[in-house]
């Protein structure tokens, strides 16, 4: 009961008018800066948080968290209709969104992306507001044994995003996690492949390689095919999604939004990781598991639920805790503490106004959220009917400034360009990108648990066996993976059988 | 049996021994106490071992001579492609000495041109408004501070 007063209590500070207003400003710029490509909450949080120096500490922290929900919702936009991930954590949406936009049916994709966003949005606000201070200590339990089976657990999924050879993804697993060992080592800070380069030395950023790989290299592969032809002439059937698409897209959006709340409640956890863990799940329980990359809907509604999910989620260590679960969340600490807050157990106490005003206006951030996206939806369809050839540019265009805005670097620009010609060739060969920013982003995380377990345990790997939570999710990931190899070894034994039969 | 693959096979095969080269460089440390290059290090070993795997399943029957032929078929290059993949490379030279203004109206220029549809100065004129419409939104409004050239913008 007393959860619901606190709450009441929250909304009668998130329904003043100064809030109410700073928590739609929030809202409206996060979702211009989601379907903007490269330019994520990150940098637009960055860039604004010397004006919330100015605002009281209540509306600003409403506008900076109305941002980081509000760029999930918009980024899985650009990601349906041009294959671009106008956020990193929409990059798994290109998979099945595009291929929906593809086939007529960007609508249903986005209207699905939009109302699972909305529904995992509030079902993991309720999940902050009744559970956050027993979640926060089940979370404090994480080690770094207990990173490192998640994560791995996490890199063994890469099996299940291949459409085509499962050796190929594997190569492109493995050579994600060369890509994130560039840069400085974490531990003994000794640069790594970076061949003098000093700009290297904090690693291949992850905007310029999603942006080239997807983004740069959709537009190479379209200018071979004709720069004439308009693409995407089908009619657009609906703006909406059909019974049959919510029947489709219900059970993944629930299972979307508990591994979303859980992965950001864990410090560490981020809205990329639970996107693409929801959609390996999706494609591991779907009883069409050849549907996925070609137009499932469970693609698109699953990752974007998760996404919204673990947005609410990551909330709760940073108030609960003072942990910063994120880089977003690490902005929004330093925000905090130049107010003169300091997040942590006692936050609730000395400052309630600040807690349940914020979660209280996260719950009307996404009624707002869902209302202004709706009605773009035709609009955004539109963008579509807009010939290829004009549209092609303007993709090179935003591209070009969303790699250019992270650090103000050229730098930027040539590795997202480097990535886009690597990823029209990866194409052209038959290679998927998808396993490799997947390795890329759980590679560097991975690496760091590893070896801190190892110093921890000086040497025993039996460490990850010994830690109950550890050893439960190894047990999972060795299950995961012999199912994941079935199929394969199946086949081999049908193809050898029957060569022995020709024989 | 496909040439691609074969090819595709030893250019994962050459970067595996490079990135093991590398990472022996950086110190791979040892299984109880991971350097380094550790992770790089077994990572280029699997990636050699699942090159070879593919160029194995690929070997059978090698013809070269035959290979190449179909290799280069298969990779027949667009001219419209190679043509804006060479701007790519060009584009952020430019950039670092023209600045912002100049080198994207040339790029976008240059895009819209590309399939020849209306007449120049009709593609002039949108380079030129999309430009400076971009520029604008992003360094006026957003406050992005987007690259000066040699000219001061």
């Amino acid at each position: 009961m007393s959860s619901f007063q606190d709450l009441f209590f929250g909304f009668s500070i998130g329904l003043q008018p100064l809030n109410l207003l700073f928590c739609f400003l929030g809202t409206l710029l996060g979702t211009l800066i989601g379907v903007l490509p490269g330019i994520g909450p990150i940098g637009a949080i960055a860039i604004l948080l010397p004006v919330t120096f100015h605002m009281p500490p209540v509306p600003a922290t409403i506008m900076l968290a109305g941002i980081y929900y509000g760029s999930m919702y918009g980024g899985s936009t650009t990601s349906i209709l041009v294959n671009i991930p106008g956020e990193a954590s929409s990059i798994i949406t290109c998979l099945d969104g595009y291929e929906m936009a593809k086939s007529g049916r960007a609508g249903p994709a986005l209207g699905i992306a939009a109302f699972g966003s909305f529904i995992a949005g509030s079902l993991g606000l309720i999940g902050v507001t009744f559970f956050a201070v027993p979640l926060a200590k089940f979370a404090l339990r994480f080690g770094p044994p207990e990173y490192f089976s998640i994560l791995l657990l996490g890199l063994t999924l890469i099996t299940y995003f291949s459409q085509g050879s499962l050796l190929k993804a594997l190569m492109m697993g493995v050579f994600g996690l060369i890509l994130g060992s560039v840069g400085l080592d974490h531990i003994h800070a000794s640069p790594r492949m970076t061949f003098g380069m000093m700009r290297l030395w904090d690693g291949i950023g992850l905007v310029p390689l999603a942006m080239g790989l997807f983004g740069i290299s959709e537009v190479l592969g379209n200018i071979e095919k004709t720069t004439t032809r308009d693409v995407l002439k089908t009619k657009i059937k609906s703006y909406l999604p059909t019974v049959v698409d919510w029947m489709q897209a219900k059970g993944a959006i629930l299972r979307g939004t508990i591994v979303g709340f859980f992965i950001g409640i864990l410090p560490g956890g981020s809205t990329v990781i639970a996107s693409f863990l929801s959609y390996g799940l999706e494609k591991r329980i779907s009883k069409e598991p050849e549907r996925f990359g070609r137009g499932a809907i469970e693609g698109v509604a699953g990752p974007e639920s998760a996404n919204n999910s673990a947005t609410t989620g990551c909330f709760i260590p940073l108030f609960t805790l003072g942990i910063p679960s994120n880089i977003v969340m690490a902005l929004i600490f330093g925000a905090l503490l130049i107010h003169g807050m300091r997040p942590g157990p006692f936050l609730l106490k000395d400052h309630p106004d600040l807690f349940w005003g914020v979660i209280s206006s996260m719950y009307i951030g996404n009624v707002m959220l869902l209302i202004l996206n709706l009605p773009l939806i035709p609009i955004w369809v539109n963008v579509l009917k807009i010939p290829y050839r004009v549209l092609f540019p303007l993709i090179l265009l935003f591209c070009i400034i969303g790699a250019y805005s992270l650090n103000n670097s050229i730098f930027d620009i040539v590795l997202m360009f480097i990535f886009g010609i690597l990823g029209y060739l990866f194409r052209r060969f038959k290679y998927e990108g998808a396993p490799l920013v997947l390795a890329f982003v759980l590679g560097p995380l991975f690496e760091i648990n590893l070896r801190q377990s190892l110093i921890l345990s000086k040497g025993d790997f039996f460490i990850f066996f010994t830690r109950p939570i550890s050893a439960v999710v190894i047990a999972v990931t060795i299950i995961v993976a012999i199912i994941s190899f079935v199929p394969q070894f199946s086949r081999l034994r049908r193809k050898y059988k029957s060569s022995r039969k020709d024989d | 049996m496909n040439s691609r693959d074969l090819l595709g096979g030893f250019f994962w095969l050459v970067l595996s021994v490079f990135v093991c080269i590398e990472s022996i460089r950086n110190d791979i440390g040892t299984v109880h106490y991971p350097g380094p290059g550790f992770l790089p290090f077994w990572s280029a070993v699997i990636l050699g071992v699942f090159a070879a795997i593919l160029i194995v399943k690929n070997s059978s029957n090698l013809k070269l001579g035959k290979r190449f032929v179909e290799l280069r078929r298969g990779m027949k290059w667009n001219n419209k492609t190679t043509l804006v993949i060479c701007s790519l490379f060009l584009y952020p030279l430019v950039l670092s000495v023209a600045g912002y203004f100049i080198a994207t109206m040339a790029f976008m220029t240059f895009l819209f041109n590309l399939p020849k549809r209306s007449k120049m100065w009709i593609e002039g004129m949108s380079a030129f408004v999309v430009t400076l419409l971009s520029y604008l939104i992003f360094q006026g409004c957003l406050g992005i501070r987007l690259p000066k050239g040699i000219f001061g913008f």
